[in-house]
């Protein structure tokens, strides 16, 4: 069922139909986000990109089920979660999504293996057969000799591929990724978007990363630009950036 | 399959700090050692009390008395003259007060259900002269028998028996601290003086010590025909004292007697009651004492807890993002405060143990309400449980406000925080 799911290319797994984010209450509050329409197919790479203040932390928390609009819909896979309570939330984030942040967020008490196994255990994964899964997801990644180990001794680049790992286990639909290598030096940063690549070429992987590096932007497929709470430009990754540039460059004369 | 991850996560949170958590856990198992100390040593002070009291005294005790009040009186002398009279500075009747027909009464005590054993007594108040020593005793005339299946006397006798009050010549048991205020010692003849002038010498056949003061410095039994004679008694008796099958229905059964036979009658509890009394302020204390050790023990914990929280932020944000719920969260504090309850509860139970043993040991002779060589613990296992319900009850309130908290806290606000 799972691996079948993920060979339906251009399926629509997320679709935003008008939303808006109200951030803060009474006279501090404010629109964060100002009315987005958007859809990610199965096995697209997106980069969402902004300045910071944009919304495209705000649209990734929505996106990723750990918030609610203020209004409109998010559809996943047809569903509408807007009106899902805690539980419901929950449930989604554990089944169809995975998160990774800029900072790992790993539980320091915790071997590498334990962190990858929680959101199995969550799912009502058997001892037996998550400890396999994490240890396939970790040795997949080159970790398997350091699975084991408490983050604690491992390095910077090594503890974000186990929250990669820990973010694949439930087989989610679709890959969050909010800053994925913010926190990384350029050569496991890159470590990081090459194992996007081969998880999106290879299992159809719909993976959608939040970044303001141009860079690694330039790497996927699609660019979503967010500029004020508005998505300015929306399109395949090389069409965007070579519109930005010229944009840029009509600032500069 | 849920709770697994949680509790792995709630163990390994707890052994990450072991330091941290064992202060935790010394606080409350200090809670609970105090309390089991004390409360045994509280308890084990009013039962020595009570035990001994039960043993060594009758459970209820009539007297020659009947409770008649003055304004009883008042109201019979106007229910006849027809009149408002008051009645001022009524004094009792001079003449010598007694039981009338106590064998009966004795018998039909004794077919009460609930009556294990009667025995009629004489008491009157004497001096007893030794050489130029004199003290004021109360002097109890018994049948060693009848007495003895109603109050153990002989038991109590450090070199003698009871029936040694039957040898010739008239003979006398005298109680430890009369003995020695008066520097007699077994075999010696003393003087005994009743307030109506009676006099005549006894032999000291026995020294007995109860271990409650009160009796050993101010009793002596003689033979109830010994003081019937020195009373000017003739064969009446101005005492009977009852054993009960069980002691604590005592006060009800004092109740039903009196109304039966219109005799002043009292119960253990009646003639103890200030004793009884500060029994309950001392237990009040004890408790109020120990839950506020445990108190404090619970405000070491909700401290813990909550910097546990404030520590694990991003880990609670990460676990919702993972899936898991408000209540997952809030299980797994929880169940953080209940692990170091329950350890502390253990832990506190054994030290109690031996601290409540250790402090039996101590050589403390105690002279005042009663005598001992140490201090009397109630090693009772109810303690333990008591103590241990009351920590983990604390324990809980404690952990439920943190955990409710980590519980509630909006994984949005922290991933804003850090990025």
């Amino acid at each position: 069922m799972q691996t079948q799911r993920k060979h339906e290319k251009g399926r629509t797994v997320i679709e935003l139909r008008g939303v808006v984010k109200v951030l803060g209450e009474g006279e501090t509050a404010f629109e964060a986000l100002k009315g987005i329409d958007l859809r990610i197919t199965q096995g697209e790479f997106c980069a969402v990109v902004g300045p910071s203040g944009s919304g495209k932390s705000t649209l990734m928390y929505l996106l990723g089920a750990l918030d609610r609009p203020t209004r409109g819909e998010i559809l996943i896979e047809g569903a509408n979660i807007a009106g899902l309570d805690d539980r419901g939330l929950a449930q989604v984030r554990n089944s169809k999504l995975g998160f990774i942040f800029q900072f790992h967020y790993l539980m320091p008490e915790l071997t590498a293996l334990e962190n990858v196994m929680m959101p199995m255990f969550r799912a009502g994964t058997g001892l037996h057969e998550a400890s396999q899964r994490a240890d396939e997801l970790l040795s997949e990644l080159g970790l398997g000799e350091k699975a084991h180990r408490p983050p604690g001794r491992l390095s910077g680049g090594e503890q974000q591929r186990v929250a990669i790992a820990r973010a694949l286990a439930n087989q989610p639909l679709v890959v969050l990724g909010d800053e994925p290598t913010g926190n990384l030096d350029t050569q496991n940063a890159d470590k990081v978007f090459a194992i996007f690549e081969r998880l999106v070429k290879e299992q159809n992987q719909t993976i959608v990363v939040v970044t303001h590096d141009l860079d690694m932007a330039a790497r996927t497929q699609r660019i979503i630009r967010i500029v004020d709470g508005r998505i300015m430009d929306d399109g395949p990754t090389q069409e965007v950036l070579e519109r930005h540039k010229a944009q840029a460059m009509a600032r500069n004369d | 399959m849920t709770l697994y991850p949680l509790m792995l996560v709630a163990r390994r949170h707890l052994m990450h700090n072991t330091f941290r958590t064992a202060v935790s856990v010394t606080g409350v198992a200090i809670g609970v050692t105090f309390m089991i100390m004390l409360s045994a040593l509280m308890t084990g002070f009013e039962k020595k009390f009570v035990t001994e009291t039960v043993e060594s005294t009758p459970h209820i005790t009539i007297y020659d008395e009947k409770r008649q009040t003055t304004d009883e009186f008042a109201s019979w002398l106007s229910d006849t003259t027809g009149g408002v009279t008051t009645v001022e500075n009524a004094q009792p009747r001079q003449t010598p007060r007694r039981i009338a027909q106590p064998l009966q009464i004795v018998e039909m005590l004794r077919k009460l259900p609930e009556v294990q054993a009667a025995a009629p007594n004489v008491i009157g108040t004497a001096i007893i002269s030794f050489g130029s020593r004199e003290r004021g005793v109360g002097l109890q005339g018994i049948e060693p028998e009848s007495q003895e299946a109603v109050n153990e006397i002989n038991k109590y006798i450090e070199d003698g028996q009871i029936f040694d009050l039957y040898s010739s010549g008239g003979a006398m048991l005298l109680g430890g601290g009369v003995a020695e205020n008066l520097g007699v010692r077994k075999g010696d003849l003393v003087t005994i003086k009743l307030r109506g002038g009676e006099s005549r010498s006894l032999r000291v056949v026995g020294i007995f010590r109860t271990g409650i003061t009160t009796i050993d410095y101010s009793r002596a039994y003689t033979l109830i025909t010994v003081a019937q004679q020195l009373l000017g008694l003739g064969r009446d008796v101005n005492q009977i004292v009852v054993r009960l099958r069980d002691y604590t229905t005592a006060r009800e059964a004092a109740t039903r007697i009196e109304a039966m036979i219109r005799y002043r009658t009292e119960s253990w509890q009646e003639a103890n009651e200030n004793f009884l009394a500060i029994f309950v302020i001392q237990q009040t204390i004890t408790y109020l004492v120990t839950g506020g050790i445990l108190i404090v023990a619970a405000f070491g914990i909700l401290n813990i807890l909550i910097m546990l929280v404030m520590e694990k932020l991003p880990e609670i944000a990460m676990l919702k993002s993972m899936g898991y719920t408000r209540g997952d969260i809030t299980l797994t504090f929880f169940m953080e405060g209940i692990a170091i309850g329950l350890t502390g509860v253990v832990t506190g139970c054994v030290m109690g143990y031996y601290l409540t043993v250790a402090v039996g040991a101590l050589p403390i002779p105690m002279k005042g309400l009663i005598q001992s060589e140490h201090l009397t613990m109630n090693n009772a296992p109810g303690l333990y449980v008591v103590a241990g319900i009351a920590a983990l009850v604390v324990t809980m309130l404690a952990s439920v406000i943190p955990a409710l908290r980590a519980g509630k806290l909006d994984p949005v606000e922290t991933l804003r925080g850090h990025a």
